[in-house]
């Protein structure tokens, strides 16, 4: 792999819009390293189809996977249960995410189909801000839910909840 | 219940299909359900809530157990074992519901079994009756809220059940988040409401540790600086309490505010700043001086020795001053344990160590045994000073485990050392003593003139040596000056030794023997009546050695019970001081004296020797001794390390890879092979001696008495019985058998009788070949032979007895009259009188010897052959 550190590789949009990048940035996407692994050499002068992802998706992935080449990388290890999972963003990447909220959720599907780990905590992260003290009714318009809960189950739920309501 | 169901097994599907229903109505990107989830997994608590009040599916998502069961679990109040026991008890009872349904359905109930079932259906129910409660308790969250109690107390009540997670972890948090928060946005120490809402100390720091606690469930963004200050907050209340708790130290008020305070900080984060200062500014490291000084044990002692009595009152002392601090520091701090030890600890670096440092120093630059008792002596004043403490809780277990703790840390540095120097000054002392006893021995040439053993009962006598030496060698070795001998091989001599530069000490050898110190009268008594036996190698020095060993490895043997590398550490160092003293013993003084004796034995030329009255062979008999002393020195290095090494577990007996065991194997075997050695020679020399006298002393006359006119002469002497000769040759040989029995083992000595008997016997017949014996002589020749078979029938040796038989059977044919040429013939010709020893052919030779044999060979040999030699 060491050898081949310079070379290039070509991706794909789904509007068929062919990008170039280094091969070791495309391999923050576990998607394509094990692609790459799995095809050999042979992969490298072909071109990539991602068609799950818009052009302009593909490029603001790539950026963040130009910035963050240098990561070393994430564990495999589920560290769900600990508090290791901080919430905190670091500054390129809050910036980085100062987008419309289609495209926040497109970066996030996109990052979740690419396998980027990282990339995808980061738009959750971004998210669970974005929704940060707001109404269930402003939640339901965020997220698109529809609500299904009649009025008793409504009262149900508060009652049940009193103890998380005011701070 | 309906809840508990629904949580446990999600309906993922569901949310899919009407995420899908929904993409249809809008043309956002919409997320699906697992990147929800890890969305849900970044907000704090309050808007997870939120999200579940939008919709069923999001409901469920957040209502799901396991989520609630992890913040619970991060704040360490989630026990699976109680969960699960919970949950197979539900199990439990819903079964035996269902076993219930299905009895009353069969409808087969005898009358019994009816009354169990109601009994059983009322506690059931009363179980069931309890999870309902339980599950109700959830909206009284509110109401307990008030209670200050509940909130101080609420991680103590937090139960662990399955699907009541979200409800127990909404108690924690109904209660502690708004303190939480609160506290988390305050600017300086006044604002939080924890300090308002609680106003002592004691419940303050409670509540600041349950914040701590409900910190580590936080981690919602921005919990870095929540936690920061909260942090500081702690560290500012710390502080705060930690003055006063010092303000109480200096003015000693132990029940009221150290007491308080100590209490406190226990219940902010367990107490060790409070512990810490305690410690550090203890008013006992500030007047160690008072509780002596460690130059007293030096310099009380007599010239290059040590007395241990000053350390001994020094070790008092401070255990009494810690017990006094044991029970105030039970007083103050309610982890009493925990600060007794970190003191104690303290006070073993700064006063134990101050102290017993410069007493190994200054004894090591001064004299080497006194360091050595030093070293010993302290270590273990010092297990027995923790051993006598009296530590706030009463666990026998913890408190051995922390006296081998403080011994090791307090020792640590010098053990090194103090193996080193213990095996080398034993090393140096037994070589020097060996070399010693030599000098002297070769200054008087001890092998010429020497009393023997050989008077005493032998064997009586070893026993009682031993079973005195036994005694000596069980008693403790006592390095602590509480019994104040001095050692019985003591720095004067040593001392001595050293300024003489190795010359002989005239008194230690012949004198008073070394042993005889106050531990072992008899045994001194004993070494007394063997001292005259000056062998080649002594008993004495090996005792002296063997003592010097035992009282290096009791000092050593000390250290063991440290237990860990340390401990097996000193184990090797015991089996070394076993090994070296083996080594020293075996090879330099005992080997070298079995060297030298087969030496003197090889050089023995009977014919050289003029005196041949004494009853043996000198050199042999010198030998002999030597194989008894050295069996001797054998059976005390055996019950040496039966007691010492073998009895404390120091040696394992079976392991046939343990050094001292083979050093002891090895040792067996060489004194096995000297043995051997020497005897070889030594049979030897005394056929040398028994030819030596056959020839020398044996008359011609003795077989063949001058016929007729003389016969009378000796006749008159009634001397039917054996000639001189034979009786001296049988006393020689008797005497040096006899002195090998009960010091070499059985078989060795049934080998070496039997050569003995055997070369015996090739002399006996060397000699009879060239005496010339007549009918009247022959009388005294069976007399001879008789005597030397009944001395090998007392040998017990049915292969050798056959010899003498057939000689004794041999010498009667010197008595058959000339006349009967033709019985003879018969008796030359039957093997079978003779056992198979001796052929026809030879018995013939024999007969030749027949002091009438040309008068009777030609009817003989015409009886035998059965015709005259027509040669003749």
């Amino acid at each position: 792999m060491a050898a081949t550190e310079a070379t290039t590789i070509r991706l794909q949009s789904n509007d068929n819009h062919v990008i170039d990048v280094d091969k070791a940035v495309a391999e923050r996407s576990l998607l394509i390293k094990n692609m790459l692994e799995d095809l050999g050499d042979a992969a490298v002068s072909e071109t990539i189809p991602i068609p799950n992802v818009t052009e302009p998706v593909l490029r603001k992935v790539i950026e963040w996977c130009e910035h963050h080449r240098g990561d070393p990388p994430a564990t495999n290890e589920e560290e769900s249960d600990t508090r290791k999972r901080t919430t905190e963003i670091e500054e390129w990447d809050q910036k980085f995410m100062q987008v419309d909220q289609e495209m926040l959720f497109e970066i996030i599907l996109a990052s979740n189909y690419l396998d980027i780990k990282p990339l995808l905590d980061v738009g959750c992260k971004t998210v669970a801000n974005m929704i940060k003290g707001k109404s269930p009714e402003e939640i339901r318009k965020t997220f698109n839910i529809t609500n299904d809960f009649t009025p008793e189950e409504e009262e149900q739920i508060r009652r049940e909840n009193e103890w998380a309501e005011d701070r | 219940m309906s809840n508990y169901k629904r949580a446990s097994q999600p309906g993922r599907s569901s949310i899919l299909s009407t995420l899908q229903a929904t993409t249809m109505l809008d043309t956002k990107p919409v997320l699906p359900a697992e990147i929800l989830v890890s969305i849900l997994d970044f907000l704090p608590v309050s808007d997870q809530i939120s999200f579940a009040k939008t919709s069923r599916r999001m409901k469920e998502m957040v209502y799901d157990d396991t989520r609630w069961v992890s913040r619970l679990r991060s704040m360490g109040c989630w026990d699976e074992a109680e969960a699960r026991r919970r949950f197979e008890e539900a199990i439990k009872r819903k079964r035996e519901a269902a076993e219930r349904a299905n009895a009353a359905a069969a409808g087969v109930t005898p009358f019994s079994r009816q009354a169990d079932y109601t009994i059983r259906r009322r506690t059931g129910g009363g179980a069931t009756k309890k999870l309902a409660e339980e599950a109700a308790k959830a909206p009284e969250i509110r109401n307990s809220q008030e209670d200050p109690s509940t909130i101080l107390d609420i991680y103590k009540n937090v139960r662990s059940i399955r699907g009541y997670a979200r409800q127990e972890y909404g108690k924690i948090y109904g209660a502690l988040a708004p303190f939480y928060y609160d506290l988390a946005q305050a600017k300086s120490h006044t604002e939080p409401a924890v300090f308002k809402a609680f106003r002592d100390p004691e419940k303050q720091a409670q509540m600041l540790r349950n914040l701590q606690r409900f910190f580590q469930n936080d981690w919602a963004q921005g919990w870095n600086e929540r936690g920061e200050t909260l942090t500081n907050m702690c560290n500012i209340f710390e502080n705060a309490v930690l003055r006063e708790f010092e303000q109480g130290y200096e003015s000693w008020d132990v029940d009221g505010r150290m007491q308080r305070y100590a209490h406190v900080l226990h219940d902010l984060n367990g107490g060790n700043a409070a512990m810490d200062v305690f410690v550090s500014k203890h008013p006992i490291l500030n007047n160690r001086d008072a509780l002596g000084n460690p130059m007293d044990c030096i310099n009380q002692a007599p010239e290059g020795g040590i007395t241990l009595e000053p350390s001994r009152a020094f070790f008092k002392a401070l255990a009494i001053k810690i017990n006094e601090q044991s029970a105030v520091i039970s007083q103050i701090f309610p982890d009493a344990e925990t600060v007794f030890w970190s003191l104690l600890d303290k006070i073993r670096e700064d006063i134990i160590g101050e102290y017993v440092t410069p007493i190994l120093d200054e004894s090591h630059d001064r004299n080497l045994e006194a360091y050595l008792k030093a070293a010993s002596g302290l270590f273990e004043q010092c297990m027995a000073f923790v051993g006598s403490l009296d530590p706030p809780s009463k666990s026998k277990e913890s408190l051995e485990t922390h006296a081998k703790d403080f011994g090791l840390k307090t020792f640590d540095p010098h053990l090194d050392l103090y193996f080193r120097e213990e095996l080398d000054f034993f090393k140096e002392y037994a070589e020097r003593e060996v070399l010693n006893w030599e000098q002297k021995l070769s200054e008087q040439d001890a092998s010429v003139e020497s009393f023997y053993m050989g008077s005493f009962n032998r064997r009586a006598d070893k026993n009682d040596f031993l079973s005195s030496f036994k005694k000596v060698v069980m008693m403790p070795v006592t390095v602590l000056p509480t019994i104040p001998i001095s050692s019985p091989f003591g720095s004067s001599k040593s001392t001595a030794a050293a300024a003489n530069g190795g010359t002989v000490r005239p008194d230690s050898i012949m004198g008073m023997p070394v042993a005889s110190s106050v531990h072992h009268p008899r045994a001194a008594l004993m070494a007394n009546r063997l001292e005259g036996i000056k062998s080649l190698f002594s008993i004495e020095v090996a005792l002296d050695l063997v003592h010097n060993a035992k009282e290096g490895l009791g000092r050593v043997a000390v250290f063991i019970r440290l237990g860990g590398q340390a401990g097996e550490e000193a184990r090797e160092q015991c089996e070394a001081i076993f090994i070296t003293l083996l080594k020293v013993l075996g090879q330099n003084h005992v080997k070298n004296g079995f060297v030298k004796a087969v030496e003197h034995l090889s050089k023995y030329k009977a014919r050289e020797v003029s005196d041949h009255d004494q009853a043996g062979v000198a050199p042999l008999v010198t030998f002999i001794e030597l194989v008894n002393v050295g069996d001797l020195i054998s059976q005390m290095i055996d019950v040496f390390y039966e007691q010492q090494l073998a009895a404390p577990k120091i040696s394992d007996r079976n392991d046939f890879l343990d050094p001292a065991g083979l050093a002891k194997k090895k040792w067996e075997q060489m004194l096995d092979e000297s043995v051997a050695a020497g005897l070889n020679k030594g049979i030897d020399v005394l056929m040398d001696e028994v030819e030596y006298i056959c020839a020398t002393t044996q008359l011609p006359t003795d077989y063949n008495p001058p016929p007729a006119s003389l016969e009378k002469g000796s006749q008159q002497d009634g001397d039917m019985g054996p000639t001189q000769t034979a009786i001296r040759v049988r006393d020689l040989v008797a005497s040096h058998t006899n002195m090998l029995v009960g010091s070499t083992e059985k078989t060795m000595l049934d080998v070496f009788n039997g050569e003995v008997g055997l070369r015996l016997f090739t002399a006996i017949c060397k000699h009879l070949k060239r005496q010339r014996v007549s009918t009247e002589g022959a009388i005294k020749l069976i007399a001879d032979m008789t005597l030397y078979f009944e001395y090998i029938r007392g040998l017990k040796n049915q292969d050798l007895l056959a010899y003498f038989k057939a000689l004794r059977e041999l010498s009667q044919i010197y008595l058959i009259d000339a006349k009967h040429a033709k019985e003879m013939a018969t008796v030359i010709a039957d093997g079978d009188r003779f056992g198979g020893i001796f052929r026809a052919e030879e018995v013939y030779e024999y007969a030749e010897r027949r002091a009438d044999w040309y008068q009777v060979k030609r009817n003989v040999e015409r009886a035998m052959y059965g015709m005259d030699c027509s040669l003749m």
